[in-house]
């Protein structure tokens, strides 16, 4: 098997495994109980805690962990009651939200970054969110979310000082970027970010949603007052370690994960042939869109899942719900281009060698498919 | 085994064109498979007639839609997606409604058979070329007649009685000659079977369990009384005439009555007071409401024949056993009292293995 899909889910690393088994088995108590040994666990909760909110320059306290970045999402824009903004290539677990608060779509470039003057036009004084992720699901491309943070700090200071009451808020999605790139809030001047331990080797359903201070939220599962009051629920404990684990990894092998990634895009471009890239710049290393104007790469799917090659056409709970990607529409793609279109994400599974196979197969399925169509 | 379509010699010199219906299920999947060995060229067509999720009703429409490409991808041939969705609503979902607001118990699939697949869909395929359709329908045909499937347990000629007759000529079922043991076996030793897949129940889209559920949807909730029948006493109470329908035991809000003993028998209703909105059951499995010996039919099929027999067999429900009856052209005279059907269900009549025809139960 080759694993080529590394943006829909990673493995649980076997460490971040090891580290979350205890608090199945032993220290499985709830930290809110009174005895000892489940203050421990409380304390080692709030540890874990401590070990996500370093990796992004917070405090544990600064985050509200959630049963996935979707759940982080719905809960950034909970509580809002001006406008929102939300680049127009976000996930549906933006999209679908900020819709329902009246959002206004923020255009991308061709290159798929945000199309800045559009932003700035579109801010206006009731604009009190800007929802835009690090890194896009679908095409990899990394947003210039530090100029953004810029652009709101400087609209927070006008509002002051012309008395304006609303508040302004950014929020940014980073689940696809935690083990590869730099990801520090006060940098990036975000106010909300959303954090997913499933796309870094962590556990499926832990994610985590950081609130600066300035921020007030209000919750949407309401009970017994965990994660300051805004997500109530006991603490998955087991996740939050295996997450804290999961982090600390990203974080220990960051430079090293893009040396190896580039370096696998780099080989696995050059064994392949006929393609188009309709994404060049601005990508996460793991992260290749390969384009094959006039062939369905649905077909592709399935004759490579023969092969035992695991790729993607386009996020996977979009493809599942059978609607072409809104994403390659966004930047610019004809029908034809985001059909013939797959996303491949590198990561820890894979070898040199593996991406260099990878590539001859699908070079051979390709060709077969063009084939099999010209004589259609 | 023997299958029917143009024979193997003639197939060599011109491949006769057929466009399939692919569900993503095990039976249009062999179905599929067995028209592309026999030599045919063929297209795999996804029939895409409903989309939308319900409340706590997630429509699988697209995971079918992926299944039934996998296979297509499988077996080489080109796929396509037949958007019927509009026509769809309006022919079959429409219906559907307005009968059911009527108080009936309308069969959506015996529609869906009679206005998409084997008309829209056969027509579309007719102008792409086609030389025929086909589906993984259990059902035979032979010299233009429609006749049940080998598999007794299997045959779906209850839902495809109303097929148009110009479809029936062009129409193959690649798999009624065989037992669905036998589909499933081929599926499995061909890597066709998917076996992560439930098989769909009931009305394609909702399953026999989703339909009040389903119902809810459109038609309003309109409170009522439960009465037994016999007496008149009020029982409960239920959330609309129209929800429910004859002989139905499930799903009824019943108090009972006070110093009676509850022994414990299910309630069944019996009859249904759409304008009043009262539903009246009974515990009487002889209740006279319940049985009959005669059924009069409407909007009525009756398909070519040579001399209409003067004893038929009548199927009143998918995979009911065929009773004996007679026929006078719109009236069914049983020789033994038959737990009558709904009304709105469909009767469908055969001789021996010939598909007659049949009509809709008033």
């Amino acid at each position: 098997m080759i694993y080529l899909d590394h943006a829909a889910a990673t493995p649980v690393s076997k460490k971040v495994f090891e580290a979350s088994g205890p608090y199945f088995l032993e220290e499985f108590f709830n930290p809110s109980s009174p005895y000892l040994p489940a203050k421990k666990v409380s304390k080692e909760y709030e540890e874990a805690k401590n070990v996500i909110a370093r990796a992004i320059g917070a405090k544990g306290s600064d985050l509200v962990i959630t049963a996935g970045a979707t759940e982080a999402n719905n809960l950034a824009m909970a509580g809002v009651s001006g406008g929102v903004l939300y680049l127009t290539t976000e996930h549906d677990s933006v999209r679908r939200v900020a819709e329902q608060y009246g959002g206004e779509a923020i255009k991308v470039l061709p290159s798929g970054l945000i199309d800045m003057e559009d932003l700035r036009g579109k801010i206006t004084d009731e604009t009190e969110l800007i929802s835009v992720s690090l890194v896009n699901n679908e095409i990899g491309v990394i947003q210039p979310i530090a100029e953004i943070g810029a652009l709101v700090r400087e609209v927070r200071m006008d509002r002051l000082r012309r008395g304006v009451k609303r508040q302004i808020l950014l929020h940014s999605d980073a689940s696809q970027a935690l083990n590869l790139l730099d990801v520090n809030v006060a940098r990036l001047g975000v106010d909300l970010l959303t954090l997913n331990a499933a796309k870094v080797y962590g556990p499926k359903g832990v994610g985590a949603l950081y609130v600066s201070h300035e921020v007030r939220l209000n919750p949407l599962t309401v009970g017994g007052g965990q994660e300051n009051g805004l997500r109530s629920g006991t603490e998955n404990v087991p996740g939050v370690i295996g997450f804290a684990k999961a982090v600390s990894l990203a974080k220990e092998h960051l430079n090293g994960n893009r040396k190896k990634y580039a370096e696998f895009k780099k080989v696995f471009l050059d064994e392949l042939q006929g393609y188009e890239l309709p994404v060049k710049k601005h990508m996460l290393d793991n992260f290749v869109v390969l384009c094959y104007n006039g062939i369905d790469a649905e077909r592709l799917v399935f004759l490579l899942e023969e092969k035992g090659v695991y790729v993607a056409t386009g996020a996977a709970c979009a493809a599942s719900k059978g609607v072409r990607s809104h994403v390659l529409a966004a930047i610019g793609l004809t029908d034809s281009e985001i059909a013939g279109s797959l996303r491949i994400s590198f990561g820890e599974t894979n070898t040199k060698e593996q991406i260099i196979e990878a590539a001859r197969i699908i070079n051979e399925v390709v060709r077969a498919e063009r084939e099999r169509v010209a004589h259609e | 085994m023997k299958l029917f379509g143009p024979r193997e010699k003639e197939l060599r010199m011109s491949k006769p064109l057929v466009f399939v219906g692919m569900s993503g299920g095990v039976d249009s999947s062999v179905a599929t498979m067995l028209l592309v060995q026999q030599g045919y060229k063929v297209v795999g067509v996804y029939m895409k007639n409903w989309s939308k999720d319900l409340p706590g009703m997630k429509c699988p429409w697209a995971e079918d839609l992926a299944d039934a490409k996998r296979v297509a991808v499988k077996l080489g041939i080109p796929f396509e997606v037949w958007d019927f969705e509009k026509e769809y609503f309006e022919k079959v979902v429409e219906y559907m409604l307005s009968e059911f607001r009527a108080g009936r118990t309308p069969n959506p699939d015996i529609m869906c058979n009679q206005e998409i697949k084997f008309k829209l869909f056969f027509e579309k395929a007719m102008e792409r070329g086609a030389d025929f359709i086909a589906t993984g329908h259990y059902a035979r045909t032979k010299d233009g007649q429609l006749m049940r499937a080998v598999d007794e347990n299997k045959d779906q000629t209850y839902f495809l009685y109303r097929m148009p007759e110009e479809a029936l000529k062009k129409t193959i079922f690649p798999i009624g000659e065989m037992k669905k043991p036998e589909v499933k076996k081929l599926a499995e030793e061909n890597g066709l079977h998917n076996a992560y897949k439930k098989e769909s129940m009931g009305v394609c889209f909702v399953g026999e369990v989703g339909m009040k559920d389903f119902l809810k949807e459109y038609i309003d909730l309109k409170p009522g009384e439960i009465r037994r029948v016999e007496d008149e006493k009020v029982l409960g109470y239920h959330e609309g005439a129209v929800f429910y329908t004859i002989g139905q035991r499930h799903g009824l809000y019943l108090n009972g009555v006070r110093g009676e003993i509850n022994d414990g028998l299910p309630y069944y209703v019996v009859k249904k007071d759409i304008e009043q909105n009262i539903v009246y059951v009974s515990k009487n499995l002889n209740d006279e409401n319940l049985w009959t010996d005669e059924l009069e039919l409407k909007d009525i099929v009756i398909r070519k024949f040579e001399q209409f027999p003067k004893q038929v067999s009548v199927r009143l429900r998918h995979r009911a056993p065929l009773v004996p009856a007679k026929f006078d052209g719109s009236k069914l005279y049983f020789e033994n009292k038959i737990k009558r059907p709904a009304a709105g269900q469909s009767a469908v009549i055969y001789a021996d293995e010939i598909v007659l025809g049949g009509g809709i139960i008033v």
